[in-house]
């Protein structure tokens, strides 16, 4: 008897095992139809007919799922995080919404990769940050929302000046058949890539670069600063480095080549279109067989990092901070997120950011692609102007207000700490086409005294003039963020203001074009072809002879057909 | 008769019993082995999320043909297969030689502690034990040193396209061998001591008796496993590969697994995925049902 209890037991057991099964499963499907078909209704109607405040705050609580980009090492303070912090509170409090995050995920490829997940999974999150070729894919599929009517009644004028400065480039790129489907971050013109060199280091051992003074140093002096370094091992590491990069080759700007194949003229992976019409990519050109001519002999002089192919980003920035290599690929803001690292562990570091400058003594640079991300908002969410209002938060209200110290204390502490941007709720930045020089020069007269603080136009600027104050009046402060912020401007944006000042910089504008069909399938294969060939002629193990059939193979598995669907895009 | 009758119900409730312990293992299977198949479809079709299985384009043997068409094709399948190959044909020697050996061992306390030590790589991830490969084997890691003070130059292990496989097949081999050798112990054990101790008088040496007695007991298992093995050759183990490997080795280390992470997953191109996950698997079941026909044909003993 008892043995029949036992089993009439264990089959209750499983069964009410298997129906919570079924019942957890069946749970969240149901659970979202109804939602769906709500919203849709709602969707049109209801926003044209409430009032249009930018900043206006919800009757009720609003809930909001976002994808989250995150950081590394983000500059959080302890306690906070990217689900909890000033940034997520003032957004809840002032619009009474409640923001949870759907994923959380490091910048790059795993970002990407939950990015896929969401949309193969068909969850998306109710905000996300994309790139291009995803929010074609999302414009495609009628996943995402129209955003036309949000920006028109929502955004505040500060921010469509904002848009406007960039002639319409930027916003289009998020506009299929006249909707605005998403928000584009802002991305104005901050090249060239520079090199960063220890300061510290160049008193130590003498060295004077840039004799001429044009911002810009050659590449005999690049090699000479390494070889110095090398030999001398200012560090005292006891195992230094010349010149280090990353396997990415993606052609970034940062701990990679950008900067070298520029003083030869060529651009790494960016598309131009010629005269006649046709279109190449920068990969391919007789400039970048020179690159990799003169990057095998720097690899055997022993300038490159012996271990270069296999170094990863970590890799080099473990570098640095031993003190191993004093050389530094970046662009203008690197102090701020990369060097300081290099400052926290060693007191003394201080750099100075040069350019590379071509054999006519010019530096090349290429302008950005206007939009560098988007935020997307799920098609059907109730709420699509949510994503402008916050917008319009953190990229008018925090920037222009002047009682942010006492509306939003916490907030205001937050610009203070200098905490990394990508805890606010949308990881975008929103800045005019000039800001860059612009904030610049204000802060340079600001710290000059040739006006106030009040003039200096953006919180952001405001609070750079302070570092800068405290910085030039202790220069071997121990706090890094003020380090940081003197380095990146008066070393990082001086050195772009100088170049154009001496009308060293020779423009060049690549096209922007989005995605078209064969790079879909097969862009893939053809990064994997140019990452594997360029590597292997640096390092010696296949030839620079090779290069044009290297060419000839790229245009054979793809390439070439991608230049002609770029040209009939361009037309 | 009616004790008879009684038993029998017994029997049946204890075995009834067992069956409720299976039932949420077996739904488990279900749910995430068996409806998942219908996924394959996906293979067949442009998939476009939006527009889901039922309502994406049908396109036939498409992303079959285009594969046959990848310039890598041959390579990546020539680098699985001899990446996967080495781990079983090594692995497999390894655990075995291993579990014979430590068979030997009369002393208990010493043969518990070595087999925890060897099992315990077992338990630890790629993601983990990759950057203790990376330390032990880049330029300025602990191997190059030891060369350094023998007066040899140094070598780039994960760089260089002649060593990397070798890596691979070495740690994989080195984190498995003694959690592989459970099985071939238990083998071991199963064999009737009667026969060792028969040959023993005999005057049979050990390595005799190894020979003529251990391994042709342990060989049911050895079929089993090599059978089972070979079903994963194109499967060259995406964790360990993804995190060692850099365009610098991509020659040598690129397998089918990490080439279509990258296109699937990365580049968002789910239906070729599916079509190369089914392509192998295809060709896993193949390989396992002749190495099964093989093993019956000449020693035989059959699997299933």
């Amino acid at each position: 008897m008892r043995n029949k209890n036992l089993w009439k037991k264990s089959i209750v057991l499983g069964m009410t095992l298997t129906m919570i099964l079924f019942l957890a499963a069946c749970g969240a499907d149901n659970t979202k139809e109804p939602k769906d078909g709500k919203s849709s209704q709602s969707g049109d109607g209801a926003q044209t007919e409430e009032n249009t405040d930018p900043y206006g705050a919800y009757e009720e609580t609003v809930t909001c799922t976002l994808g989250r980009q995150t950081l590394q090492n983000p500059k959080i303070p302890e306690g906070d995080s990217y689900e909890n912090n000033a940034y997520t509170d003032w957004v809840e409090k002032r619009f009474n919404v409640d923001l949870t995050n759907a994923f959380e995920a490091n910048d790059g490829e795993d970002y990407e990769r939950q990015v896929s997940l969401a949309i193969a999974s068909e969850e998306l999150p109710d905000m996300m940050i994309v790139g291009r070729a995803t929010l074609e894919e999302l414009v495609e599929d009628d996943l995402v929302e129209d955003l036309t009517s949000s920006y028109d009644n929502y955004a505040t004028d500060y921010i469509k000046g904002i848009y406007d400065s960039y002639d319409g480039r930027c916003l289009d790129s998020a506009t299929f058949d006249g909707k605005l489907m998403a928000i584009p971050s802002t991305n104005p013109d901050s090249a060239p890539s520079q090199i960063w060199i220890r300061q510290d280091w160049l008193d130590k051992l003498e060295i004077k670069l840039d004799e001429d003074g044009n911002a810009a140093i050659t590449r005999e002096e690049l090699e000479m600063v390494a070889k110095a370094f090398l030999e001398k091992d200012p560090g005292e590491s006891g195992n230094p480095v010349g010149i280090s990069f990353t396997y990415d080759m993606n052609g970034s700007e940062t701990l990679e080549m950008q900067a070298i194949s520029a003083s030869f003229g060529a651009f790494q992976k960016q598309w131009f279109q010629k005269e006649d019409g046709t279109v190449y990519n920068g990969s391919t050109t007789p400039e970048m067989k020179k690159t990799l001519e003169y990057m095998n002999q720097l690899f055997k002089d022993g300038i490159l990092d012996p271990q270069f192919g296999t170094r990863t980003w970590d890799d080099i920035t473990a570098l640095m901070t031993n003190g191993q290599t004093g050389i530094i690929f970046g662009a203008w803001h690197i102090p701020d997120w990369l060097l300081s690292n290099v400052k926290s562990m060693d007191q003394n570091a201080a750099f100075t950011a040069f350019a590379l400058e071509d054999d006519k003594g010019k530096v090349n640079v290429f302008h950005n692609n206007p939009a560098a991300n988007y935020v997307v908002v799920r098609k059907g969410y109730e709420h699509p102007e949510l994503a402008i209002k916050i917008v319009n938060l953190f990229h008018d209200e925090r920037v222009t207000s002047k009682t942010l110290k006492d509306d939003a204390p916490e907030v205001y502490e937050y610009e203070q700490l200098g905490v990394d941007g990508s805890v606010r709720p949308l990881r975008i930045e929103v800045n005019s086409n000039v800001s860059l020089l612009n904030d610049y020069g204000a802060i340079v007269q600001c710290v000059n005294g040739d006006i106030t603080i009040d003039e200096v136009p953006t919180l952001e600027a405001k609070n750079i003039v302070g570092c800068v104050q405290r910085y030039n009046e202790d220069p071997n402060t121990t706090d890094v963020i003020d380090w940081a912020r003197y380095h990146s401007r008066m070393k990082g944006i001086q050195l772009i203001q100088d170049l154009t000042d001496y009308d060293s910089l020779v423009w060049v504008s690549p096209l922007y074009l989005g995605t078209t069909k064969t790079m879909k399938n097969k862009s893939a294969n053809l990064d994997k072809l140019e990452a594997e060939t360029f590597i292997k002629m640096i390092i010696g193990e296949e030839s620079t002879d090779q290069f044009d059939s290297f060419v000839e193979q790229w245009n054979a598995q793809g390439g070439a057909a991608i230049c002609e669907e770029l040209a009939e895009k361009a037309q | 008769m009616k004790k008879k009758n009684a038993l029998k119900i017994r029997r049946r409730h204890s075995e009834l019993s067992y069956h409720a312990m299976m039932l949420p293992g077996m739904i488990f299977l279900l749910i995430f082995s068996y409806i998942p198949m219908f996924g394959l479809w996906m293979a067949f079709q442009e998939y476009a999320p939006a527009k889901g299985i039922l309502g994406s384009p049908w396109v036939g043997l498409m992303h079959f043909k285009y594969m046959s068409t990848l310039p890598d094709i041959g390579l990546l399948v020539r680098n699985t297969v001899v990446i996967a190959l080495g781990k079983i044909v090594i692995g497999t020697v390894m655990a075995i030689l291993f579990a014979i050996l430590l068979n030997e061992v009369k002393n208990k306390l010493l043969k518990k502690s070595v087999q925890t030590i060897v099992y315990l790589p077992h338990f630890l991830s790629w993601v983990v034990l990759a950057s203790v490969v990376v330390n032990f084997f880049n330029l300025d890691g602990s191997v190059n040193q030891m060369l350094g003070t023998l007066g040899m130059e140094k070598i780039n292990f994960l760089g260089s396209n002649q060593l990397f496989q070798p890596l691979l097949i070495g740690t994989d081999v080195w984190k498995e061998f003694g959690y592989n050798s459970i099985v071939y112990l238990a083998a071991i054990t199963a064999i009737d001591p009667g026969l060792h101790e028969a040959a023993a008088i005999d005057g049979a040496s050990w390595r005799k008796r190894v020979w003529h007695i251990t391994l042709p007991g342990m060989m049911p298992i050895i079929l089993l496993m090599a059978a089972m093995n070979l079903s994963s050759i194109l499967s060259a183990g995406f964790d360990q590969v993804y995190n060692l490997y850099s365009p610098m080795v991509y020659e040598t280390g690129d397998i089918l697994d990490t080439y279509v992470y990258r296109m699937g997953l990365i580049s968002r191109q789910y239906s070729f995925g599916t079509a190369v996950g089914l392509l192998k698997s295809v060709i896993g079941m193949v390989l396992m049902v002749s190495s099964n026909g093989l093993a019956k044909k000449f020693t035989d003993r059959k699997i299933f």
